[in-house]
């Protein structure tokens, strides 16, 4: 147990970037899915060919090559230097939004219609409604679904360490290699990672149950 | 190298990519079906069991996950056939695969219904037969779609392979960045070779999943 204790202090600082990445990337994702979403539903053909060309990319291809691209290709043509940390926060931040962007469409589309007209009958406007009466409803049933994309992203952000990062898998590598305690090092690595995401999401989960409206659901 | 050559060295890789993901994802479905159905229909012990699998497998990072089978079972432990970086990597993603299969199994045979069951039980069927020949069928119908978005996300976990030095599409991809310096041409054209293994698959079966769906009023 010794050399855990003594790798403690880099765990902790690899731990940090992790949960800054995650947490930054989900919400900020969220963030540009909600716009994603309404331009998809409402924005007309040209918009939503646009915004499908963007989720196809980001869900489509492998999440190294976005990272490579956003470090090594974007960096070369635009002439200026990126830092893993950026480019982490920017990919995990634009993929997750390709991704929420679905969630959240199938949410606003599930309280869509009857909603929207029971708002323009009672003289909201088109925007009016969708700020009071699709989008507080869609976000409570996008929860669940929120809460596996957090689990994913989570996850993924353990592939900054293909670009340099020094995040919780990183760390973890470093100690497997300077202690030797190979199987040890990444075992403990991987039990810090069941914990929180699996307290994450139970948090979640009981926000769900409390914020829900009974009835509605999304059957998906 | 010219852009064509450049290209076809990456597409070398491909063939790994896909066999990689195609094991992976048969070992994550001969995982997932009978977990789907321990959960449905034993007991309570063998559900607490199952979740527990699930939350694991879905809480633990693929990449580390992928580092802990190679170096830690299969180099410093010696354990074959672990010491192979492709095997390590198929055989991770496999174990994630199968508690993600599990839950889609298990959402289908909800899908399907208990009522299915109670016919095949009344019968005579026993529910073991049941639920070979009446719900297994079902729930594939059912499972299509969501096995086909499982598929395409294995294809993108692949990558993860080059970490352990895989020559799959994403190591090659690095090679060649390596060799030639050229930062933008090998990551786009790998972006784009991810996009067409993944985008036209998981669309056919989301259009053969919904009309096989309707046909059978499931």
């Amino acid at each position: 147990m010794d050399f855990i204790i003594e790798f403690l202090p880099r765990i902790f600082d690899g731990f940090l970037v992790t949960i800054q990445v995650t947490f930054f990337g989900v919400i900020m994702g969220l963030a540009l899915a909600i716009p994603l979403a309404i331009g998809d539903l409402y924005g007309g053909k040209i918009v939503s060919t646009i915004i499908k060309f963007y989720v196809e990319f980001f869900r489509g291809s492998a999440l190294v090559a976005q990272l490579f691209i956003f470090y090594f290709s974007i960096p070369t043509l635009l002439n200026i230097r990126i830092d893993w940390f950026t480019v982490g926060l920017v990919a995990f931040t634009l993929n997750s939004a390709a991704y929420q962007k679905g969630y959240i469409k199938g949410a606003m589309e599930s309280v869509y219609e009857d909603q929207m007209t029971a708002a323009l009958s009672i003289g909201l406007s088109k925007v009016q409604a969708i700020i009071y009466v699709v989008l507080p409803q869609s976000l409570r049933i996008v929860i669940p679904a929120w809460s596996n994309e957090f689990c994913s992203l989570a996850k993924s952000t353990a592939a900054l360490l293909t670009i340099g990062g020094k995040d919780l898998t990183a760390a973890g590598r470093t100690m497997a290699s300077q202690t030797w305690r190979i199987l040890e090092s990444y075992t403990f690595i991987a039990l810090i990672y069941f914990l929180w995401i699996t307290t994450v999401m139970k948090a979640l989960d009981i926000l769900y149950n409390k914020v829900k409206i009974p009835g509605l659901e999304v059957s998906a | 190298m010219d852009p064509l050559s450049q290209l076809s060295f990456i597409l070398w890789g491909v063939p790994t990519t896909l066999a990689i993901s195609i094991l992976s994802f048969l070992s994550g479905l001969a995982l997932g079906i009978p977990l789907a159905f321990i959960r449905v229909y034993m007991g309570k012990p063998f559900q607490v069991m199952v979740d527990l699998y699930e939350k694991i497998l879905r809480g633990v990072p693929e990449i580390v996950m992928m580092l802990l089978l190679y170096f830690g079972v299969g180099l410093a432990l010696g354990l074959k056939p672990f010491d192979e970086a492709f095997f390590a990597v198929t055989f991770a993603l496999g174990l994630r695969s199968g508690a993600n299969q599990s839950q889609i199994f298990r959402g289908a045979i909800r899908g399907v219904g208990e009522s299915q069951m109670i016919a095949a039980r009344s019968l005579g069927l026993p529910t073991s037969q049941a639920i070979i020949h009446v719900m297994i069928p079902q729930t594939f119908i059912i499972a299509t779609p969501g096995l086909g978005s499982e598929y395409a996300l294995l294809i993108k976990d692949s990558a993860y392979a080059f970490i352990l030095g895989v020559l799959e599409t994403m190591k090659r991809t690095d090679i060649l960045r390596m060799t030639t310096f050229d930062t933008v041409f090998p990551y786009f054209a790998s972006a784009f070779i991810y996009i067409l293994l993944t985008f036209p698959l998981a669309t056919y079966l989301d259009m053969w999943g919904s009309r096989k769906r309707k046909e059978l009023g499931l």
